[in-house]
């Protein structure tokens, strides 16, 4: 990402530099939010959702979207399922070894806020917010494969909104 | 042997130690009157030519808010028996005797046992955190009287 950062500082000094920035912009994004290959990682009974949409009769691979059993190969981690106190610290590492830019979407209610284990559990993390930063919330116990394809639409949507310069 | 007539072979093999629980379940389910022989029971009951319950299902911890109990189920595949049994424990001492030289399969179940009720288990060997997080510092969260900064009550309705 180093060089491709330094785009925008030296190009928009040059007259017309602008739309060669704009223009990759919408290259990278267009490309980015058409290829979110998302890291597995069902815990829990809402993987059965996500592996519904993820058939045929749903089909994520229409956006683009592969599922890879690997964080290095993924930009995306749709937590589906329950996320437990012992399970936080390695959804932390699986976080932090995706290569940036990387997105988080919380499936369902568990991961939104505890769900139905908000009252009287002692192991389960009340809501995924507290370990990793979460772009789309999908409430739902378990969302329907509709409410995880907005979801992820709306991610698109949040993708294709980024700018060069601001990649971390 | 069907249920009533296993639940009679045991109540007139073992006397002194059993008594059956009323509770409709398929199986039957006894209480054991003399916790401190847990072990020789045991072992009679695998060991019986006509019962040979070789297996343990399972067994757990109960905080019923007067006292601990401790509950097994066994089995035996190859008669096809089943039964449960349990014994109270006091607050005050919550020990129970390994029973793994009966079962090896118990280890695990022992240890759940001790990590979740805090209910002490008497030469086990390997009693260390198994399924709470390895830095818990909180206590034995199956407890009646437990509580956490972050742990909500359902409110009564
Ligand atoms: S939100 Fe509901 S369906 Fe999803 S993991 Fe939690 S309990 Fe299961």
């Amino acid at each position: 990402m180093g060089i491709i950062k330094k785009v925008p500082v030296f190009l928009e000094k040059v007259p017309g530099g602008g739309i060669i920035t704009t223009s990759l912009n919408t290259i990278f994004n267009y490309s980015q939010a058409s290829s979110l290959w998302y890291l597995l990682f069902g815990t829990a009974c809402c993987a059965i959702e996500l592996m519904a949409t993820g058939a045929s009769r749903y089909d994520f691979d229409r956006f683009g979207m592969i599922f890879r059993a690997s964080p290095r190969q993924s930009d995306l981690i749709i937590a589906a399922g329950t996320i437990t106190k012992k399970m936080g610290p390695r959804l932390r590492l699986l976080h932090d070894q995706m290569a940036e830019p990387r997105y988080v979407i919380a499936m369902g209610g568990c991961t939104c806020g505890g769900g139905p284990f908000y009252y009287d559990s002692y192991a389960v993390e009340k809501g995924i917010d507290h370990i990793v930063p979460v772009d789309v919330y999908i409430p739902g116990c378990p969302p329907r494969p509709e409410s995880l394809l907005e979801g992820c639409l709306t991610l698109q949507k949040k993708v294709k909104t980024q700018k060069i310069k601001d990649w971390s | 042997m069907n249920r009533d007539e296993l639940a009679k072979y045991l109540l007139d093999k073992f006397p002194d130690t059993l008594e059956l629980l009323e509770t409709g379940k398929a199986e039957p389910f006894f209480l054991l009157k003399k916790p401190d022989g847990l072990v020789e029971f045991c072992r009679a009951i695998r060991d019986d030519v006509e019962l040979r319950m070789d297996y343990l299902c399972q067994m757990c911890g109960v905080d019923t808010g007067e006292n601990f109990e401790v509950v097994y189920s066994v089995a035996s595949v190859k008669k096809r028996y089943r039964f449960d049994f349990k014994f109270p424990l006091p607050y005050n001492k919550a020990e129970i005797d390994s029973v793994q030289t009966v079962w090896a399969g118990a280890n695990w179940f022992e240890r759940e046992t001790w990590e979740l009720y805090g209910i002490n288990v008497r030469n086990h060997g390997n009693l260390t955190r198994f399924l709470l997080p390895d830095n818990w510092d909180q206590g034995f969260p199956m407890r009646k009287d437990w509580d956490a900064p972050d742990f909500k009550r359902l409110p009564e309705v």
